[in-house]
């Protein structure tokens, strides 16, 4: 049922909404907290002036997302963005995809494994420990109820342990949560000003 | 805010075992986590999306996701919110959905929860014309979203419990 993969290896896209986001300027003062809005910071996306429609549901999940694949210590940054990555290719978001991608790459500058994962998907030829994470991540985007202790066995094996493994665990149903709202509210956008042939 | 951690309750985790203990050592992720279930289901402004509708369209998601435990538990949430029993029916499609307005918030909860990137224009533009505001698409797409988080994040902390 997904929409076929496009390319996310080459730089972010633009995300064009489906209803009309916030008007900064009829905004409510519960709204302009949950943007964190200030009189020297009005630069807000339009992703998240569509979600502040609903305050109360952005006020918690920023800082839930910011817990999630920012959080010191345990399972590092880069494998929290491979399981984004992992869920977005699954889910078919080429946004979500695209950008957590670029950060995979700016944390590791090692290109080639979201190269591979674009050319071969999921099942992409990775070195053991990311091949475990990858794989864990798919099951668990595909059908949580089919994971079974015994699907930490790989991710033991590779070195991870209990906090890694919720870390995991949290980054990739973050993304559960974030792919289908991207691809519900709007869509992504080729970004015209590079003449992106995506 | 309630004392109450709906994540420890579904997985079975009691507050002094090792596993409550990991959790707690990513307190954000707690503290928001619960945050979001009080506000996606109990918010101060609902924008015509109803405490009874937003349970209902949980336990539809629980269905589809055949998970024994979350079923229970929105299906409590909602006999609590609607004791007549009515949104529980048209959601296990026992009764006949009547009214267009829940016909289509409940058609796109199935159509978003079996294919994330299924959703079309036209689907946002079909709530909004059967009478949802903005505020309330963006309820319910923020509430498919958590469950569909909810339903991993319980099959590892599950995972978690079963190796320990």
């Amino acid at each position: 049922m997904t929409k076929p993969m496009r390319d996310f290896t080459r730089g972010e896209l633009e995300w064009r909404p489906w209803i009309a986001p916030l008007d900064l300027n009829s905004a409510t003062q519960e709204q302009l907290v949950a943007l964190k809005v200030t009189p020297s910071n009005r630069a807000v996306g339009a992703y998240s002036l569509v979600l502040a429609h609903d305050p109360e549901a952005l006020s918690e999940r920023s800082p839930l997302y910011n817990g999630i694949m920012f959080g010191a210590k345990g399972l590092p940054r880069a494998e929290r963005e491979l399981g984004a990555v992992t869920a977005s290719r699954v889910n078919g978001c080429s946004y979500c995809a695209s950008v957590h991608a670029l950060r995979f790459v700016q944390l590791t500058k090692e290109p080639d494994v979201m190269e591979r994962i674009q050319k071969d998907g999921v099942e992409a030829d990775l070195e053991p420990r990311l091949k475990a994470i990858v794989d864990y991540s798919a099951k668990l985007t595909r059908d949580p109820t089919a994971i079974t202790p015994a699907d930490a066995a790989p991710l033991r094996a590779q070195g991870l342990g209990d906090l890694e493994i919720l870390d995991l665990t949290h980054a990739v149903a973050m993304f559960a949560w974030a792919n289908r709202l991207m691809q519900t509210l709007g869509e992504p956008a080729t970004p015209a000003r590079e003449g992106n042939p995506l | 805010m309630s004392d109450i951690d709906v994540m420890n309750t579904l997985a079975g985790i009691a507050p002094d075992s090792a596993l409550a203990a990991l959790r707690r050592q990513r307190p954000d992720v707690v503290k928001h986590l619960q945050g979001s279930d009080d506000v996606i289901f109990s918010p101060s402004d609902d924008g015509g999306l109803t405490r009874a509708e937003r349970a209902a369209a949980a336990l539809r998601i629980a269905e589809l996701l055949r998970d024994g435990v979350l079923d229970a538990h929105y299906r409590a949430r909602l006999t609590a919110l609607d004791p007549s029993g009515t949104l529980a029916k048209t959601v296990t499609g026992e009764a006949q959905i009547t009214e267009g307005r829940w016909d289509a918030i409940l058609a796109h909860v199935d159509l978003v929860t079996r294919g994330p990137g299924s959703a079309e224009r036209d689907d946002i533009e079909e709530l909004l014309a059967v009478g949802l505001s903005s505020h309330a698409v963006v309820s319910l797409s923020q509430l498919i979203s958590y469950v569909n988080f909810q339903s991993r994040v319980l099959a590892g902390l599950r995972l978690l419990k079963g190796g320990s």
